[in-house]
């Protein structure tokens, strides 16, 4: 079980784009070889901007409600796991279903793998991969009274997509996580950034 | 109240199953000439596998109520009962023969982890299609006649064939279980090595869900070849309580069958309908990101996910100009967070902004271990 006082801290802000994350995560235990942490560019010719996506671990995880073989479970801790292999299909429901772009099905494997908040090391008290390496702490696996101390933003565990609301057990910093975080296409299709 | 509300079940489900149940009772009866072919030492036997039948079928049909697994069924049915279905028969045959026997897939995964599925599919595969046709009254062996020296094989009541005792055939015949047997442990030892060295595996699992099949399949496979010890060694020492704990092992196995990990068995087939529905889509060309232009989904998948998601009542996930949020590829999905955190920011990332920082360092209780 993963401590409820523990919570895992995205800074994409804070990111430097040096895929430290990126090679970390394929030492984790639970899906080793693999990376399944994501780095994008935000928009590459207008902003030096990239930012890490790990799973959110949501509260009601649409992957799971999406996955016709039943095969993500979320445990106790809130902690939201990669297809069980022997009942994953590999349909990609979870892939384009996922409202952060989380999970990958990885070809020829037949089976879906993502963040799982490095379940072997998280759950014996032992900070994911990602968060261990990443040097800027845009990931930031810490005991949740220690953010407020550290930061000038607080965490944020609400997202909204369109009437959609998504609660997630991951937190994204910002400064007034009063509302929650808008994801609104038309803030890509503006460009402006 | 209604008991079946009180116990939680289906009724739908629960009526398919009772057919599907009395289907396989009549087909027994049918192939054991009615009851007259049927081993009375196998009884037992008989009872389980029909209970397990019942069992398996229930969370089949409870399964394929689930709206996401409804979608693919439903599409698997149509397609099959289609000419399309029909021709493209061969290409499922080939995808089943190395999804469900040469698993190929698994070995992708890890060369360890194929080699122990390997051994406990092929052992289990093998031990139950010998198993279940001579618990029907399908298959039974007999003397031939006044030839004491030989034995007659029937197959749905009529001869299949005999051969002599001591023959090669004989041998094969009557150690066939052995055979599989020795796979099915050989498979559980594999699994608990790789499981005993395997952080991922050991941080995830459950006795209830991974342990505890591989241990009903190693009791029922060593109380199986300890009968053919007795028999063989032992004079037929203690066989009449060898016989009764591999009855109760293997009734145990069969009650366990709807439950557990080994329900993953009847699952695993569903693969087959999910790739040629992605060769389907693929076929179509994909259909591009509403932000990007990246082509990235398939117009079947994304046709369908949309019905899903208004089943699951989700619908509303669409962006001001009416974008769905399924219209977004993956990569633009991560970069909108990203842009709404900037976004909250103002646009701006000062990185000489004072942050407070804390009076006392801080402990940091978790640290790295190699
Ligand atoms: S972020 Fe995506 S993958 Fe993670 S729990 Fe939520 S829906 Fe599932
Ligand atoms: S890819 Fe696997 S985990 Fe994802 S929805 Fe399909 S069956 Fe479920």
């Amino acid at each position: 079980m993963v401590s409820e006082e523990y919570g895992f801290f995205i800074d994409p802000q804070r990111c430097i784009g040096c895929r430290s994350c990126v090679a970390a995560c394929a030492e984790c235990g639970t899906h080793r070889g693999h990376s399944m942490i994501h780095l994008d560019e935000l928009d590459r010719s207008a902003s030096t901007q990239t930012g890490p996506t790990v799973c959110m671990h949501c509260e009601d995880p649409v992957c799971a409600m999406s996955c016709p073989a039943d095969a993500i479970k979320r445990t106790e801790d809130g902690v939201v796991h990669a297809s069980q292999k022997p009942r994953c299909v590999a349909c990609g429901n979870c892939e384009m279903s996922c409202p952060f772009g989380v999970p990958l099905v990885l070809p020829g494997l037949e089976q879906m793998l993502k963040c799982d908040l490095c379940y072997d090391r998280s759950s014996v008290g032992l900070k994911p991969m990602c968060a261990t390496v990443c040097p800027s702490q845009a990931l930031l696996f810490a005991p949740r009274h220690e953010v407020a101390a550290m930061r000038g933003s607080r965490p944020l565990r609400e997202f909204q997509v369109g009437e959609l609301l998504v609660r997630t057990r991951n937190a994204v910093m910002v400064p007034d996580p009063e509302t929650p975080l808008h994801l609104d296409a038309a803030l890509l299709l503006d460009g402006g950034f | 109240m209604n008991p079946l509300s009180r116990l939680e079940l289906e009724p739908r489900p629960l009526a398919r199953a009772a057919l599907a149940t009395l289907a396989l009772g009549g087909l027994v009866a049918l192939g054991n000439g009615g009851g007259r072919w049927l081993d009375p030492a196998l009884l037992g036997y008989l009872i389980a596998s029909l209970f397990a039948c019942f069992g398996v079928a229930y969370r089949y049909f409870t399964w394929l109520e689930r709206p996401a697994t409804a979608m693919y069924w439903r599409w698997t049915l149509r397609t099959f009962l289609s000419v399309r279905g029909l021709r493209a028969l061969p290409r499922v045959g080939l995808k089943l023969l190395d999804q469900l026997f040469l698993q190929r897939f698994i070995g992708k995964r890890s060369i360890k982890r194929w080699g122990a599925h390997a051994c406990l599919a092929w052992g289990c595969l093998l031990a139950f299609s010998v198993t279940f046709p001579l618990v029907f009254g399908w298959v039974r062996f007999t003397s031939d006649g006044a030839n004491a020296d030989r034995y007659q094989a029937w197959l749905f009541g009529m001869p299949a064939g005999s051969f002599p005792l001591g023959s090669a055939t004989a041998f094969i015949a009557f150690h066939i279980l052995d055979l599989a047997a020795l796979m099915v442990i050989a498979g559980c030892v594999l699994a608990f090595l790789r499981r005993s060295t395997d952080e991922g595996d050991a941080a995830t699992q459950r006795f209830d869900l991974d342990i505890l099949p591989l241990l009903l399949l190693i009791a029922v496979s060593a109380t199986g070849l300890l009968l053919t010890a007795s028999e063989t060694w032992l004079q037929g020492r203690n066989f009449g309580t060898l016989a009764f704990l591999h009855e109760l092992t293997v009734i145990l196995l069969l009650l366990f069958l709807p439950f557990g990990k080994l329900f993953h068995i009847v699952q695993r087939p569903a693969q087959a309908g999910v790739s040629l529905y992605k060769a389907e889509g693929d076929a179509q060309g994909l259909l591009p990101c509403r932000t990007c232009a990246t082509p990235f989904i398939r117009p079947n998948h994304r046709r369908d996910l949309e019905r899903l998601w208004l089943e699951l009542g989700l619908d509303g996930a669409r962006h001001p100009g009416g974008i769905h949020h399924l219209d977004l590829c993956p990569r633009c999905r991560r970069r909108l967070v990203m842009g709404a955190q900037s976004l909250r920011l103002h646009g701006a990332f000062d990185p000489f902004a004072e942050v407070p920082l804390p009076v006392e360092p801080l402990a940091d209780p978790i640290s790295f271990r190699s």
